[in-house]
């Protein structure tokens, strides 16, 4: 079971960003897309939800085998994709509790009972540390950074995806929010589930520990490895990258 | 005979309506308002046996339910002992110095061809008067019923609420989904006493006939009175209307929260007007609006304080929503301040939705039918919960899912459209 990316070139409005990117996250595997900033990090993890601001003119993404490249968000989703943004949408008028439950709802057959869906989100709550009394705001209205992640991940506990990407969820965070945040998603991570983590930095990753290490630069991705490469990177930091990769590429 | 007061009145508004030719009203820009499809003269006041019509008004409970079907009243049901609630007609003979000492008040006869002919034509009518310091607890409910081609529906209602009294009042304009036209040409007069507590709601769904409906509807709060006021408008071919609050006396407080939802061909002008007329009022004005087909909706509020108004604070906020690409709004916040120490603010915008929104909604695996539902309900939410209505509030957001869901392709179109272009 698979989350595949074959040869993805992703165009906006103005320019192509995304020149060709594969892509292979298993269940079970934990993955870092890291790079830094304009590197296209956030494109990937939007086109692979399917946001319509962006065009894939080349290439495929496919879940578990079928091809997901033309299909609407919802689509993916019921299909078993995630994304926790890094910038989520304000929804007002919506408490916390009611999108969560609409959420739940979209992936089943029968609504969910009431008893059982209060069961489920209290777990998550306790497990993320957030108090009751944020079940009964609009989602994300007037919510601070780290309110905001914390609330993507609590969706992210409650629908249990197959695979989850998370678009920067470290950044904005404190020390306390982001350990939190980690544990959370540790506690997520198994056999069944995979995880693609794209970061700028490599702090969360001393929490979350990955399998696989890619480092995406100008739409490509130029360097993959294990959990080394996150340390290596750590210590030399884009441009020893650039660098290498201009000296290969030469 | 009625009254003469009553037929004094009659006389010279039907002097004022005949001297006057049929309105357009026009403003800067794209917007006119024309009744040149109205076929006057084809129009009736139907009269009806007596009898209750089905309703849905969202809950049934009840003080008093008036029903009036056409030309005349064919309904009242009265649960409550101490208030008044019957037809107008009925009232100035049984109640003359009560009517007369308010009938038409802040309804002057010269204020356009349709005031001036309600004030000359009106049947049935509607009556309410709550003593002072009774306190209703159930919603009396006031319907106006169109539900044939032809109807020529002149209306007039007028609500007395005593000192310190409270009570909820709602009042309908409820169609038919006829072919043909129809004219509602509505008066509303309310006089809150000093300290009364009132909570009004207005709910107009003409349906899919062509009625035409040219309304004033004014409010006057007295001393440390207040009133809550939520006007609904979920339909209708053509409304002109006129909404008008005046904190009048020291003290008094209005909250004015409305919405709109206009489809198909439909056409709405509104224009309000929180109008401050003595010294420590305050007042809050937000409206909402949504757009779909090719309907053309209007809303101008202006805030109004009068010399001699100090410590005044109130604001006005107006927003409105286009939910398909030949759709066309305005929202036009106005202020005429004639004094110094006062605190008013007003804003307006005109927008739609936000394609993030959806993306994101969806990304949850909520398709994107429920997600424009949702984030629409959302929208409007500020002012349904101020119905403070359970009954009611899920009538209206039943009608505008129904709405939603018939205009689903279009909206649909103008989101895909506006994610491209973004």
């Amino acid at each position: 079971m698979t989350l595949e990316v074959q040869n993805l070139h992703v165009r906006t409005e103005e320019r192509e960003i995304l020149h060709g990117v594969d892509l292979v996250v298993r269940k079970g595997e934990t993955h870092a897309l890291m790079g830094p900033n304009g590197s296209g990090k956030s494109t990937l993890a939007n086109t692979l939800m399917g946001n319509p601001s962006y065009e894939v003119t080349e290439g495929r993404i496919l879940l578990n085998g079928e091809d997901l490249t033309e299909a609407d968000p919802d689509e993916r989703a019921r299909a078993g994709l995630f994304m926790a943004f890094q910038y989520p949408a304000t929804i007002p008028g919506v408490s916390v509790a009611n999108f969560m439950r609409m959420a739940v709802n979209a992936k089943r057959e029968e609504p969910i009972k009431v008893k059982e869906f209060g069961a489920m989100l209290k777990e998550n709550m306790d497990l993320l540390k957030i108090s009751r009394d944020f079940t009964s705001r609009y989602l994300n209205e007037g919510f601070s950074g780290g309110e905001k992640k914390r609330a993507e991940i609590l969706q992210l506990a409650m629908l249990q995806p197959e695979f989850a990407v998370l678009d920067e969820t470290d950044s904005g965070l404190d020390i306390d929010a982001l350990r939190i945040v980690s544990e959370g998603v540790n506690a997520m991570r198994g056999e069944d589930r995979g995880f693609l983590i794209i970061t700028h930095y490599t702090r969360i990753l001393s929490y979350v520990k990955p399998d696989f290490v890619h480092i995406l630069i100008n739409g490509k991705i130029v360097r993959e490895g294990g959990s080394e490469l996150a340390d290596e990177l750590e210590e030399k930091g884009y441009e020893f990258v650039r660098e290498a990769v201009a000296a290969n590429g030469a | 005979m009625a009254p003469s007061f009553v037929e004094d009145r009659r006389r010279a508004a039907l002097e004022v309506f005949e001297s006057q030719d049929v309105p357009t009203w026009r403003r800067s820009g794209f917007w006119t308002t024309s009744l040149r499809g109205l076929e006057l003269d084809s129009l009736e006041p139907k009269r009806y046996e007596p009898g209750l019509p089905p309703l849905d008004l969202g809950d049934d409970a009840h003080s008093a339910l008036i029903v009036q079907r056409g030309a005349n009243v064919v309904h009242t049901d009265l649960n409550e002992e101490g208030i008044v609630v019957m037809p107008l007609e009925q009232a100035v003979e049984e109640h003359p110095e009560l009517v007369q000492e308010h009938f038409g008040k802040r309804l002057p006869i010269d204020d356009g061809k349709f005031a001036a002919g309600t004030a000359a034509f009106w049947t049935g009518g509607v009556f309410i008067h709550v003593p002072k310091h009774t306190c209703v607890e159930k919603p009396i409910q006031v319907v106006w019923l169109i539900d044939e081609p032809g109807t020529a529906q002149w209306a007039h209602t007028l609500v007395v609420i005593g000192e310190h009294a409270e009570v909820r009042i709602r009042e309908f304009f409820l169609g038919g989904d006829f072919e043909g036209q129809a004219l509602h040409a509505g008066a509303f007069e309310l006089y809150a006493g000093t300290g009364a507590q009132v909570d009004l709601a207005h709910y107009q769904d003409w349906g899919r006939g062509e009625v035409f409906d040219l309304s004033t509807r004014r409010v006057e709060v007295g001393r440390d009175a207040r009133v809550k006021w939520v006007p609904i408008h979920l339909g209708g071919h053509l409304t002109k209307q006129t909404l008008d609050i005046i904190t009048a006396e020291p003290g008094s407080d209005m909250r004015h929260t409305g919405m709109y939802f206009t489809e198909r061909d439909e056409h709405l002008d509104l224009f309000t007007t929180d109008r401050h007329e003595a010294g420590h009022t305050t007042g809050d004005t937000v409206w909402k609006g949504a757009l779909t087909g090719e309907s053309r909706a209007s809303y101008e509020g202006l805030i109004h304080i009068i010399p001699k108004a100090t410590e005044v604070d109130t604001y006005l906020q107006t927003h409105s929503m286009l939910l398909s690409p030949k759709a066309k709004g305005d929202a036009i916040p106005s202020l005429i301040v004639e004094v110094d120490n006062v605190k008013a603010s007003h804003g307006g915008t005109v927008g739609e939705l936000d394609p993030d929104q959806i993306f994101y909604m969806m990304t949850r695996g909520i398709s994107r039918a429920e997600a424009v539902r949702v984030l629409v309900e959302g929208y409007f939410e500020e002012v349904i919960m101020r119905l403070d209505d359970p009954g009611l509030e899920e009538l209206v957001r039943r009608r505008i899912s129904e709405k939603l869901a018939g205009a689903e392709d279009q909206v649909r179109e103008f989101i895909g459209e506006r994610a491209e272009a973004s």
